[in-house]
């Protein structure tokens, strides 16, 4: 920490939020807002006179309101950078007539209560997010009553009552008495591994947490009787399974079985613990000192701002997305930006650390070789035929497309930064976008080429290069067999495919045409095949007040693992191009050339 | 667009991978009769070395400006199509495959239904290769400094590395010290330290 | 903008009620037959 204050390279913003992040790979504007604190942070000596004096006491955010600080305060001794700050809600200085004690002990000077949020830009080539992570609401569990019994502690608590900076200098005492527990339990996976309540995932690192928790209260007091309730123990890194074993070999009981119910004790603040255990199949109850809580972990809620600030993708978890879970794990899907500690998923120091490095090592590989290529694959504008209409810049996943529709100037599209989707392509409804190398006459003349012959015999698939087209090429590779009637046309997005290549398809003779692209949190654009999903249940509408039936019409996510479902879902296009009859194929054809022109 | 279009159709048997499914001598000569296609050779395997150099061979000799190979996925040989194109001095986007193998002789059994899908595919492939132009891929510099979102121990690692390595790094932390999580914890798991 | 619509698979023909906004677009998928052509049917009249 301190080699980052004192860094000749490092320029820290401490107290400060990004604002707004502009550009793309390479060249990045960034916009960040250093919020005041009051305190010249370079002039502070960190004398700790002005805190003496300060007569404003308030919980401390940094040991979970179980300590106090002052309105002046450092956040913790070893504090970066080593500057105190006002928190001006909690202040009287607001009107020094009133107090302005901290001033008036300062020695260097550097306290200003005048001082204003500043705002500092700059530009750089790359970016690392490391938002972090948060504890889970230990509330979502109501059976243990963590609000209402004051001896049920979360686990993140029990850090800061044993650690050297509260007040009883790491002696874990009872919240009720204040004496040191008897015994203690603590309840694995909550927040954690439930489909109802909390989080469905695996937090990573609340087990071994509670295995140095036990370990830790047992070499200081072996005296004190220390239980677990668990479900598994998830000990399985390196050094982490001999640990577990350390700990009950210290007289640790493991209880496998998650309790159901707490209820306090009104004399003695007992807690009494019902648990199913598994192991005997006994329904069984505990009586405790003391409970803690292990608790989860979820993304840091802030982690959203720098998502929509940098277009990154979040899984369903709610972690952010890396480009592919095995080969690609820390670029995020935006260019020059990478992702490295528990923002991509709950992790322990040592991955977290690992993965920071390998950012920094990705980040470095720009840095170094200085120029970066960015796809050729990227939508032009025709200046001509734009209207400035503007629905090209809000499909745009990555906001590289600017329009100013009050000046009526053609929009304009920043190609370093367009990621070659082709979703504006296919929104633009006035044929004002060429997509290169997926350009809307390749495409037309590929349906064209399609339907030549026997187009009653053929379905006319649209497959999104990464997901739909994959799960068709791992068919191929587990030599799954379905019928040969389908025809593809790769496109790198389902957000590519324009209405007109499907009423093109129609008109050609197409009994069935199916587009399929990425499942929502699969999407290589983020979100672009919303715009899909859209716009086919535009289409359907479209079609049966045509009077063609939108069934003819199919939508698929195929994800690229999911060679069975491709294979079930031709077998289901196979079926349903049975049902079209040559006559229902003609009188499409009549109706489209009819009522559509072109 | 004065220049004559000039296509050239790779047909790769992949040993028996397409040959045993997909009648290659048939389709061969089937693509030949596609507009604009000016030349079609069959390969037993396009993607090594020899059928490479056919490829480079051929459209140097028969002044080939669009090359079709009709093999395997484009996720996994469009890359190595494009560099041979390109090193025989054609623009590799004018290059398109056709993917016969996973998408037709791997997934059907029935010759003669795998062998009239295998020429639409050719076709369909022949289609888009007669409308491809050149590409450029555009190169744009790197500004020489780097952010780091994020003050905990993976913020701090990454901005140490980076900054050790001599880049400038701007390091932005929301809360008014760095340290994150860790700070709050006073041993950590397996060392007990 | 959430409101109520029936939707209809358009691969098995199945029909069920459920949210729909078209602001949020949500990946549905049919409970029957899994397909993901799911159609909200237009308000007015349904056919």
């Amino acid at each position: 920490m301190m080699d980052v204050g004192r860094h000749p390279k490092i320029n820290l913003l401490a107290y400060s939020e990004i604002e707004e992040i502009t550009g793309y790979i390479g060249n990045f504007h960034v916009k960040v807002r250093k919020k005041a604190r009051y305190v010249d942070e370079k002039a502070c000596t960190a004398c700790d006179e002005c805190v003496k004096v300060c007569p404003v006491v308030m919980p401390d955010e940094h040991q979970l309101g179980l300590s106090t600080r002052k309105a002046i305060y450092m956040p913790f001794a070893q504090a970066v950078p080593a500057s105190y700050l006002i928190n001006m809600e909690d202040c009287l200085g607001n009107n020094p007539i009133a107090c302005d004690k901290c001033a008036e002990v300062c020695d260097p000077k550097c306290i200003d209560f005048d001082q204003q949020d500043e705002f500092v830009e700059f530009d750089v080539g790359v970016a690392i997010v490391a938002t972090g992570m948060y504890v889970c609401d230990p509330t979502i569990l109501d059976e243990y009553r963590y609000t209402k019994y004051e001896n049920v502690i979360t686990s993140w608590e029990f850090e800061i009552l044993t650690g050297p900076g509260y007040v009883t200098k790491g002696e874990l005492l009872r919240p009720t008495d204040r004496k040191p527990p008897k015994n203690i339990a603590f309840i694995q996976c909550v927040g954690s591994r439930s489909e109802k309540r909390g989080n469905p995932y695996c937090s990573n690192i609340c087990c071994m947490n509670t295995v140095k928790d036990t370990l830790f209260l047992k070499e200081h007091h072996p005296e004190i009787d220390c239980s677990v309730f668990y479900m598994d123990i998830r000990s399985f890194g390196k050094g982490y399974e001999e640990l577990y074993k350390r700990s009950k070999a210290v007289g640790v009981k493991y209880i496998r079985g998650i309790p159901g119910d707490i209820v306090e004790d009104p004399k003695t603040k007992n807690l009494i613990v019902t648990v199913e255990n598994t192991t005997t199949g006994k329904i069984e109850k505990h009586e405790f000192e003391m409970v803690v809580l292990s608790i989860g972990v979820i993304p840091r809620p802030e982690t959203e701002q720098i998502q929509r600030a940098l277009t990154l993708s979040k899984a369903p978890c709610g972690f952010l997305m890396e480009t592919h879970y095995q080969l690609d794990p820390i670029d995020s899907p935006t260019g020059g930006v990478f992702l490295a500690g528990c923002c991509e998923s709950p992790k322990d120091i040592k991955s977290s650390v690992i993965q920071a490095s390998g950012a920094a090592s990705r980040a470095e590989t720009l840095l170094t070789t200085g120029k970066v290529k960015v796809e050729a694959i990227t939508s032009t504008i025709i200046p001509d035929m734009c209207k400035a209409c503007g629905i090209c810049a809000d499909a745009c996943p990555y906001g590289s497309i600017t329009v100013d529709r009050k000046a009526k100037t053609p929009a304009v599209v920043v190609e370093a930064a367009c990621k070659g989707c082709g979703t504006c392509g296919a929104e633009c409804r006035f044929d004002a976008i060429e997509m290169k190398h997926f350009t809307d006459r390749q495409i037309m003349a590929m349906i064209d080429a399609m339907f030549e012959e026997k187009p009653e015999e053929k379905i006319c698939i649209f497959a999104c290069n990464w997901c739909s087209y994959g799960g068709a090429d791992l068919a191929g590779l587990s030599r799954m067999q379905y019928p040969p009637n389908g025809r593809i046309i790769r496109t790198m997005c389902s957000g590519r495919v324009d209405e007109k290549f499907i009423w093109h398809a129609f008109k050609k003779g197409a009994p069935v045409v199916l587009v399929s692209g990425c499942h929502f949190a699969d999407c290589h654009y983020i979100n672009a095949n919303r715009w899909t999903q859209k716009r086919i249940e535009g289409m359907w509408n479209k079609l049966e007040r045509k009077g063609i039936r939108p069934k003819r019409l199919q939508l698929e996510w195929i994800s690229a693992a999911e060679a069975v479902k491709w294979t079930k879902v031709m077998h289901a296009v196979e079926d349903l191009r049975k049902t079209v009859t040559k006559e229902e194929i003609e009188e499409t054809k009549k109706i489209l050339s009819d009522k559509k022109k072109g | 667009m004065a220049e004559e279009l000039r296509i050239g159709v790779f047909v790769c048997e992949c040993g028996i991978n397409i040959a045993g499914t997909v009648d290659c001598d048939g389709l061969t000569e089937w693509a030949k009769t596609l507009p604009d296609v000016v030349f079609a050779i069959k390969n037993r395997y396009t993607c090594a070395e020899p059928g490479q150099q056919e490829i480079k061979q051929y459209i140097k000799e028969e002044n080939l400006n669009r090359v079709v190979v009709a093999s395997c996925t484009p996720r996994m040989h469009e890359p190595t199509f494009r560099r041979c194109c390109a090193d025989a001095g054609l623009n590799p986007y004018l290059f398109e495959m056709a993917n016969i193998r996973e998408q037709c002789s791997w997934v059907h059994s029935d010759r003669k239904q795998a062998t009239q899908k295998a020429k639409d595919i050719v076709k369909i492939a022949v289609a888009k290769a007669r409308l491809l132009e050149s590409q450029k891929e555009l190169e744009v510099p790197v500004t020489q400094a780097a952010l780091v979102v994020g003050g905990g121990i993976a913020g701090i690692q990454s901005s140490l590395d980076l900054a050790d390595a001599g880049y400038q790094v701007w390091l932005v932390e929301k809360e008014p010290t760095i340290g994150g999580l860790m700070s709050y914890i006073n041993k950590t798991f397996p060392t007990m330290d | 903008m959430a409101e109520e619509v029936t939707f209809k698979c358009l691969r098995c023909g199945y029909e069920f009620k459920g949210t729909y906004d078209r602001k949020v677009p949500e990946e549905r998928e049919c409970p029957k037959c899994g397909s993901n052509s799911i159609r909200p049917l237009p308000k007015k009249k349904e056919k």
